[in-house]
């Protein structure tokens, strides 16, 4: 009797004990799954931000550190080619984004319900399945080493003589915009099409029937309803475009006179030309804020709209 | 009616006209760039372009013999499929909690991982430059494929995720019910179902990892751990600069495979690109 009872008790008590613990456990077992995936993301964003918030407190001359508070800041505010970059990131980045949305969504209109597109559309898509360095050095050897392009409009009779692509401010900006574009606009273009897919074609169908136009069809009734997958491409593409690196490093690195250095490249080449490792971390550090405050206006609202 | 079908028949001229011309716009550049390839070094850069080259296996014989491409090519291959595996055992369990779990948080865990898509490589790269020096990973596919799959994870995270909400409820429920356990229940119908997604997810972070330039570019310098997209800026003779017919060949050998997959996931492909946003 006595031997017994604290068996069964002990039986009575371990059943709840462990149901209880199953509860906790099951509680917590969304959080495990997530665990793995969240500490090797900390490790790229977390880590990078602090150890680049703390090094730009600093001058870094190869391993010796010397603390100087916010001069790095106070440098970078006063450093032209500092707010040049930006401004170059903007322009460059605002311009390739308005053409490459205008011309997707024209080729979109125009090729979602053809039947005898569709088998070719794959054709549209060979620019973005290329490496971004491979259409780098494919457009510099276009406009700048071969001259294909001058030649082709000398042929034509649009140019007289050959074009300094390389030493004007406008047209090698216009050869990072047109490579984007080039490459880019089939990414957009392949969304917007299965946007305007995926809608309901009856809609069209009685509109049509009550003599609307096919282009009212689409300003009135496709574009609205394609609205939130706008919102998210643009919101990826606007993320590729101001943060292009390889473009500017293979064709125009940053030149003529730093008219085409983007913000990436601009980190690039203070870190790890001129081995100024603070002050780039300082701009790192500015280029995350941005970073951080835009995603929580622009990118949380796209992708919460987009998600249904 | 008449008239109506003429109007018809008339858009469908400036259709194809449209389309037509971009379609031009796409390729022409692609078929100039594959004469390059396949042309001798003498007939690239000269002071009248030329448009009908001599045929030539310069490029191909060059790129074996004077690069170690085969090195390229491996270094390429195994940070590509090393960062894939790690991807997918972070991702299809993360996706699988913030696609079938009500917990606190996570809708900005999910954001949160989103967030880190945002991230400028150029924010990150001197840290992480730091990092894999003191780990001593410098210059080894070890340090590309971990930086890979940190960049891609987000994607295939919420690619899998996307496809994992699809699920109706019932088949997990049905399971449940039997005394399947949850991780059975992802093993054995989660996983299954969202195969698709999975090789979408899979496939899209292949691409984004043979595209990655800048941390290849910091990480990488020698042909222990150069991958083609950053030794095409390899490809120079020294005095002669760029040496243009390797480097269109070597664009073309990482553009074949990439076109085949593509071909093969064409339907996924606007999801995956959206990350989930979009069902086409």
């Amino acid at each position: 009797m006595t031997e017994l009872s604290p068996n069964l008790s002990g039986a009575a008590k371990a059943a709840p004990a462990i149901r209880r613990r199953s509860k906790r456990m099951r509680a917590a077992f969304p959080y495990l799954l997530l665990t793995p995936a969240v500490l090797y993301l900390l490790m790229i964003t977390l880590y990078p931000g602090v150890y680049a918030i703390y090094q730009s407190f600093f001058l870094v001359r190869f391993n010796s550190w010397t603390y100087i508070g916010f001069q790095n800041y106070i440098d970078l505010w006063n450093d032209r080619e500092f707010w040049a970059a930006l401004w170059n990131t903007l322009v460059i980045g605002s311009v390739a984004l308005t053409l490459q949305c205008l011309l997707a969504l024209t080729l979109a209109y125009h090729a979602y319900r053809d039947p005898w597109i569709k088998g070719w559309r794959i054709i549209f898509l060979v620019p973005m399945l290329f490496m971004p360095s491979a259409v780098a050095f494919m457009f510099k050897l276009a406009f700048m080493d071969a001259r294909v392009v001058a030649d082709l409009l000398m042929r034509v009779g649009v140019i007289e003589n050959n074009i300094g692509w390389a030493s004007s401010t406008f047209l090698s900006r216009m050869i990072l915009i047109v490579a984007d574009v080039w490459q880019w606009t089939p990414f957009l273009f392949i969304i917007f099409v299965a946007a305007l897919q995926s809608q309901d074609e009856e809609v069209e169908e009685a509109a049509r029937l009550d003599g609307a136009s096919w282009f009212k069809i689409f300003w009135n009734i496709s574009l609205p309803l394609m609205r939130p997958v706008i919102a998210v491409a643009l919101v990826l593409r606007g993320i590729d475009i101001t943060t292009m690196f390889a473009n500017v490093f293979i064709i125009t690195k940053g030149g003529p006179g730093g008219a085409t250095e983007t913000i990436s490249y601009f980190i690039y080449r203070t870190g790890f030309k001129t081995f100024n490792f603070g002050y780039a971390s300082a701009a790192s550090v500015v280029m995350l804020i941005l970073t951080v405050i835009i995603a929580q206006l622009v990118v949380k609202r796209a992708f919460h709209s987009g998600r249904e | 009616m008449a008239s109506q079908r003429r109007k018809r028949g008339e858009s469908r001229v400036i259709r194809y006209i449209i389309l037509g011309s971009w379609a031009v716009f796409c390729i022409a550049p692609v078929l100039w760039f594959l004469s390059i390839g396949f042309r001798p070094r003498t007939e690239i850069i000269t002071p009248q372009p030329i448009y009908w080259p001599t045929f030539s296996l310069d490029a191909w014989h060059m790129i074996w013999s004077d690069w170690p491409m085969a090195s390229y090519l491996r270094n390429s291959v195994l940070a590509i499929i090393g960062s894939v595996i790690i991807d997918l055992v972070l991702a299809i369990p993360a996706a699988y909690a913030l696609s079938r779990y009500r917990f606190r948080g996570r809708e900005d865990i999910g954001f949160y991982i989103l967030s880190t898509r945002m991230m400028a490589p150029a924010i990150v790269a001197i840290p992480i430059f730091f990092l894999f020096r003191n780990m001593g990973l410098l210059d080894t596919i070890w340090a590309l494929m971990l930086i890979y799959a940190a960049v891609n994870l987000s994607i295939v995270t919420w690619i899998i995720r996307s496809y994992m909400m699809d699920i109706p409820k019932e088949l997990e429920d049905a399971a449940r019910t039997d005394g399947a356990s949850d991780l059975r229940i992802l093993w054995e119908i989660i996983i299954p179902a969202v195969l698709p997604g999975i090789i979408t997810a899979a496939v899209i972070a292949a691409i984004f990892a043979i595209n990655e330039f800048l941390f290849t570019l910091l990480i990488a310098s020698t042909k222990n751990a150069y991958t083609m997209s950053v030794a095409l800026a390899n490809f120079t003779g020294g005095s002669d600069g760029l040496i243009y017919n390797a480097i269109a060949l070597v664009a073309f050998l990482a553009f074949v495979p990439v076109f085949i997959v593509v071909v093969a996931i064409q339907k996924h492909l606007s999801r995956g690109l959206t990350m989930g946003a979009v069902k086409g």
